[in-house]
């Protein structure tokens, strides 16, 4: 009997530990909650002067049509890749350290790919015409191109919108739940609407987890063609650094570093910020750790094989972008060079920095602003210096850009921490499953070991 | 009819379940309810076939035939013709089509996720909250006012902390 009691003890103390997160907040919440509000709104004050003025605003011109939203766009939506292909993934392969970082995770890219999302409406101008893009019939006479790779962006996006809200729903389900039977007044009315009216049957279990099976391996095929359209955008054309075969694998292993990375920069700041150090531990960031340097390794692979063709090749305006990329954004091509390859790397080959979570958050950090610097010298060297060299120019972003990319920043921030707040950021029930019921010492000889189990 | 049996412990629910299927209760009339999913046979077979994947697949041509005709469909009703390049192009084709199949296809598996979880489920049902914290539920399904008398005496022989059931409180 006290054998249950204590298991019943240990139950109460998980829930009430991975779910303090929802607990009324401190006043440092509100500041934090209110900060972000407040570049996001002089972010929407940004776009309001972009609206009523016009494209003007902005930075872009002839030749360089594409600016700070595309690489915004660009850089949105490769976050949203690792995110839920990590956790489906580390679904899939049954690995047992994923659970603490499933939540985060699936969430990281719901929300990077709502602001992703955005940049393409945030570019098109007239933005008020913005359902002109919608496939519908139209006394306009403006039919959708299907053949135009901007219209398979729109399909591509929507579907992991949809499917990766629908994937992080289906793996909270039992965890509304739980918040249910925990809470009291609205706030369960509220949670018992969402949780369905779950209550936990063997057979919803085994349903669950069947269809999370499913989920996770439809979507990550998805996930791979998102990356792989966004880079079609810029394959399909004729555009000198463009026009490469080996772009869209290129894109997707670019996208799942920076996601990557992002997933273990969110998992430092929960756990400092909810005290989850019992659930996330070294060996997380460990393992997270391996998985960034076999991408990092991956992604210096693909560039170095581009590179390679073009040096070679030595085609006269490939090698010319090249060359004005490499004299004009030197300093930046160091920092994606030092930032994805050079110093990651090298470093994430060493146990103890990958245990160490001051160092982790440098390299994860690091690795980002080397993607954001790496999404700027795809776009903006290539299109400064097309084919026609009298048309020849340059770009810098305008203060309304940076205003909006600021925004950008601060309202996935805001959306992460209003989620914290109001949802289970950890999967708790099936961290209790592993620690409840799939978790063992086994006596081995002279020592006792760890063990875990997994059904098959 | 229902009877929940609220134990402490899964040893607990196990001789509960040993009783009731002593006493000749069908399996498939029993079923657990827990906070975290217990493996299958660990307490009882739960009988489960997936079926739900008849949905995925159903979703996913239903999106195939959608995003076929909503690519080809409508380059053929209004072309636009832009150079040399076909009206209806196979790869925009397929690329539309294939993302039409799998955002169905995950549309198709949550409906028959809910489907075969009989969610959502607004009718009253035997339930204890406290099972949020690792408590294990037995629930029974019966037909007859007696048998849910005696599934509750062997409940509580069981050692049972509590019985729910599913009917209003008066």
């Amino acid at each position: 009997m006290s054998t249950s009691a204590e298991a019943v003890r240990n139950a109460v103390r998980q829930n009430a530990e991975m779910l303090s997160s929802m607990e009324r907040p401190r006043w440092r919440w509100y500041l934090l909650a209110f900060l972000l509000g407040a570049v996001v709104a002089f972010g929407l004050y940004a776009f309001t002067v972009q609206v009523t003025t016009g494209m003007v605003v902005t930075g872009i011109n002839r030749p360089v049509m594409w600016g700070m939203y595309i690489i915004n766009f660009v850089f949105w939506v490769g976050l949203s890749h690792s995110g839920t292909m990590v956790s489906a993934i580390l679904r899939l392969s049954h690995a047992g350290w994923r659970r603490p970082i499933l939540r985060g995770a699936e969430a990281m890219t719901v929300f990077s790919i709502t602001v992703g999302g955005l940049f393409p409406l945030i570019h098109l101008g007239r933005n008020w015409v913005f359902y002109y893009m919608l496939p519908y019939p139209t006394q306009y006479g403006l039919w959708p191109n299907f053949r135009s790779p901007l219209l398979w962006d729109m399909m591509a996006i929507n579907t992991y919108i949809i499917g990766s809200s629908i994937f992080l729903y289906v793996g909270m389900l039992p965890d509304l739940a739980l918040v249910r039977d925990r809470s009291s007044s609205w706030k369960r009315l509220v949670f018992a609407a969402l949780a369905l009216g779950w209550r936990g049957t063997a057979q919803q279990w085994r349903a669950f987890a069947k269809a999370s099976t499913m989920l996770a391996a439809l979507i990550i095929p998805v996930a791979v063609s998102v990356h792989s359209i966004v880079a079609w955008d810029f394959a399909v054309t004729l555009v000198p650094g463009w026009h490469s075969t080996i772009f869209a694998p290129y894109f997707v292993i670019g996208a799942i570093t920076s996601g990557v990375a992002v997933v273990i920069t969110l998992m430092i700041i929960i756990r400092k910020a909810f005290r989850l150090e019992e659930y996330l531990t070294p060996l997380h960031f460990d393992n997270m750790g391996k998985l960034l340097l076999a991408v990092t390794l991956l992604w210096s692979y693909f560039y170095f094989a581009d590179v390679l063709t073009t040096w070679y090749g030595h085609e006269p305006i490939e090698w010319e972008v090249f060359s004005f990329m490499a004299s004009k954004y030197g300093v930046l091509l160091l920092i994606m060079l030092l930032g994805n390859t050079l110093l990651p790397i090298p470093l994430l080959c060493i146990k103890k920095v990958r245990r160490s979570i001051p160092a982790m958050l440098g390299i994860t950090l690091m690795v980002n602003v080397a993607m954001f610097t790496e999404r700027f010298l795809i776009i903006v060297p290539s299109l400064s210096h097309k084919n026609i060299p009298f048309v020849w120019g340059s770009y810098f972003p305008s203060w309304v850009e940076l205003a909006i990319t600021a925004a950008a920043f601060a309202g996935f921030a805001l959306l992460y921490t209003l989620f914290s707040r109001f949802f289970p950021i950890v999967a708790v029930t099936d961290v209790r499953e592993q620690t409840e019921l799939l978790k063992a010492e086994h006596q081995l000889g002279r020592t006792r070991l760890d063990t875990l189990v997994e059904e098959e | 009819m229902e009877i929940l049996g609220v134990f402490g412990s899964i040893d607990q629910a196990v001789g509960a379940v040993d009783k009731l299927l002593d006493a000749g209760f069908e399996e498939t009339r029993i079923t657990t309810l827990s906070s975290v999913p217990i493996p299958e046979g660990a307490l009882i077979d739960s009988g489960y076939r997936r079926r739900f994947h008849r949905w995925t697949l159903a979703g996913g041509v239903l999106g195939a035939i959608l995003g076929f005709s909503l690519a080809a469909g409508t380059a053929w009703l209004y072309p636009v013709q832009t150079g040399d390049k076909p009206i209806i192009a196979i790869f925009p084709v397929g690329i539309v089509t294939y993302e039409m199949t799998m955002l169905l296809a995950i549309i198709g598996t949550l409906l028959g996720m809910l489907w075969e979880m009989g969610l959502p489920d607004i009718e009253r049902h035997a339930y204890d909250s406290e099972l949020a914290d690792g408590l294990i539920g037995i629930l029974v399904c019966t037909d007859q006012e007696e048998s849910r008398q005696h599934a509750a005496e062997l409940l509580t022989a069981a050692g049972a902390l509590r019985l729910r059931t599913d009917e209003v409180p008066e």
